[in-house]
């Protein structure tokens, strides 16, 4: 028996893209959802989750940042490919820093586009799979507590930490790794996808926002260990 | 347009420099006023014991006179002629009221000058942000139309659909590719309006044929969208416009009612009457209507209240904003007004009154 059809909300305005991509979604196999403005977007989540939502950036009233900010201000960590008229870098981080997985610009290639659902998708798949039992869940280490359901956690220090989901995701793959090193490149590759950051830099940058959250000396981390010239390397007991 | 930044950026870097060249060379004449003037009076200070001393020294007075004739020689003692005195005092004086008002008026002039060339600077800057703002938007306008489009073909070449599908796709490219033409004709009429680059004829023109040759020419449309059309336009009625912009303006008002049905049918209105040396044409729908607030928006470009359009009609964001456009042209004027949401939306049209019995 096949599992249920991953629950896609289509957020476009114009009803030709729309319908084309709710086609085409439903003909992979997922199960769509379409809205056509931020509000109903907005609401159409509260009264119902799903597992990823395509989003315009250019909509009626509220835009797509707008609608994927105030989306994970209620804490709502629904995966969102942003779809776009504007394709310049600066629009890209900015879709970026408001919490979306991914950017799409238009017109897009309809192989690219449905490659790119799979991925976040199977990205999250892994991600909650990994966090499904009460055992894995949770992870503690050096008196720091996250729990990756919520991405909420505590530091050694007491204090209240609210991860983002990348944060989360990075630090999932690192504790996966049982104390082996994690390079760059299969950190981008397992958070972000393959082309969405133009550098490696990206993961140093999320790396650092771990350190200053968890670790007691930043700047002479115990957990969170550069590997010079390779990447990562995450030590639960911490490093002797 | 480089050229010219560079132009206008050495103008503003030469103004600037020669007031501070200005302001020094004030300075410095000022000093060196004073210096002149202050080793003048060490000369005569000089000559004044000098003087003394030859007096002094029994040299008598008419010798002492001829020999230093600046200095005056009165009951054995030497002192400044007072009018050499007051001429240095006021030569000092006149000097230096003479560079505080020249110094004052160039460093004005020169600071007019880099006002005006500044604010010309910002308005270009401005313009430049227009433009850019524009170019994006309409760089949106022509992007949404192509995705579906390249999604509709790369859809039929990926999966093979059934015919009936395949239909879907084929009409649904068709209405893009019309978008897109639509979009190019106002985009080029909205330029040219917006550089005042149109051959504007004023004429009378009568007012009721014209608005049944744009619903004649909306006959599919209006059957499209099921749409129930009456005109009640007095024959009598004249307006001074031009007869191509008279079309345009009434066809986009009662597309834009057919738009606002958003394929559910329903009425649109069409009445005429005279007043105030104009004629007024009200053009009702029954349609999707707008926030109140939202009536003079409406006219301005891109904006798109309703931007799923109504039974696949897509608007662009121009009309009305050329409507607009045209009607200040034909010193009309053109309002909207809209009791809300879904209660339907009236237009009003205005154009100066022709005389009816003019040809």
């Amino acid at each position: 028996v096949n599992a249920p059809a991953a629950q896609v909300l289509v957020v476009e305005d114009d009803p030709h893209l729309a319908a084309g991509v709710a086609e085409n979604l439903r003909a992979e196999g997922y199960a769509v959802r379409l809205a056509a403005d931020g509000e109903s977007a907005l609401r159409e989540l509260a009264a119902a989750s799903c597992a990823l939502i395509v989003l315009d950036v250019m909509l009626p009233g509220i835009d797509g940042f707008a609608v994927c900010r105030s989306l994970r201000e209620r804490g709502d960590n629904t995966p969102v490919l942003f779809l776009t008229a504007r394709g310049d870098p600066q629009d890209r981080m900015r879709g970026l820093e408001s919490g979306g997985d991914d950017y799409l610009a238009k017109p897009f290639h309809l192989q690219e586009f449905l490659l790119r659902v799979r991925a976040i998708l199977r990205r999250w798949d892994w991600y909650r799979g990994a966090s499904a039992t009460a055992a894995t869940a949770v992870l503690r280490f050096g008196g720091n507590e996250v729990d990756f359901r919520s991405f909420r956690g505590r530091n050694w220090n007491g204090e209240v930490q609210e991860l983002t989901e990348k944060e989360a995701m990075i630090l999932k793959v690192l504790a996966e790794s049982g104390g082996e090193i994690v390079s760059r490149e299969d950190l981008l590759e397992k958070v972000w996808g393959y082309d969405v950051f133009p550098s490696t830099r990206t993961v140093d940058n999320f790396i650092l926002r771990l350190r200053k959250r968890f670790e007691a000396d930043p700047a002479n981390p115990r957990h969170f260990l550069t590997v010079w010239g390779v990447g990562y390397r995450f030590l639960a007991a911490g490093e002797p | 347009v480089k050229a010219v930044r560079v132009f206008q950026l050495t103008t503003l870097a030469l103004v600037l420099v020669a007031a501070v060249q200005v302001g020094y060379w004030l300075f410095d004449q000022r000093a060196f006023t004073v210096e002149t003037v202050s080793a003048q009076r060490e000369g005569y200070a000089e000559q004044l014991a000098a003087a003394q001393a030859l007096l002094d020294a029994g040299v008598p007075a008419a010798r002492v006179q001829t020999l230093l004739p600046k200095i005056r020689i009165a009951a054995g003692r030497a002192e400044l002629d007072p009018v050499v005195a007051a001429g240095l005092e006021s030569l000092e004086r006149r000097r230096i009221r003479q560079y505080a008002w020249e110094g004052a008026f160039f460093l004005f002039a020169l600071g007019l000058c880099l006002a005006v060339i500044a604010r010309a600077l910002r308005a270009e800057a401005k313009v430049l942000e227009e433009q850019d703002s524009f170019l994006a938007l309409v760089s949106h306008q022509f992007k949404t139309p192509l995705a579906s489009l390249q999604l509709s073909l790369e859809t039929l070449a990926l999966r093979t659909p059934p015919p009936e599908q395949a239909r879907v796709l084929t009409e649904r490219m068709l209405a893009d590719l019309a978008r897109l033409e639509l979009m190019v004709t106002q985009i080029l009429e909205s330029a040219r309006l917006e550089r005042g680059r149109v051959d504007f004829k004023s004429e009378p023109l009568q007012l009721a044929p014209a608005v049944q040759h744009v619903l004649a020419h909306l006959e599919e449309r209006i059957r499209g969208a099921r749409a129930e059309v009456t005109s009640r336009i007095p024959s009598e009625l004249y307006v001074v416009s031009d007869p191509l912009a008279l079309d345009v303006v009434v066809r986009n008002i009662v597309e834009n009612a057919l738009a606002a049905l958003a394929g559910g049918g329903g009425r649109v209105e069409l009445s005429a009457h005279a007043r105030d040396g104009e004629v007024e044409l009200e053009v009702r729908d029954s349609g999707v209507g707008f926030a109140p607030a939202d009536g003079a928006r409406l006219f301005e470009k891109f904006t798109r209240l309703h931007p799923g359009g109504g039974g696949g009609y897509y608007g662009t964001g121009l009309g009305l904003f050329i409507v607009r456009r045209l009607m200040q042209l034909a010193r009309g004027r053109v309002s909207a007004e809209s009791e809300g949401p879904g209660k339907g939306a009236r237009f009003l049209l205005a154009w100066p009154q022709a005389a009816a019995e003019r040809p």
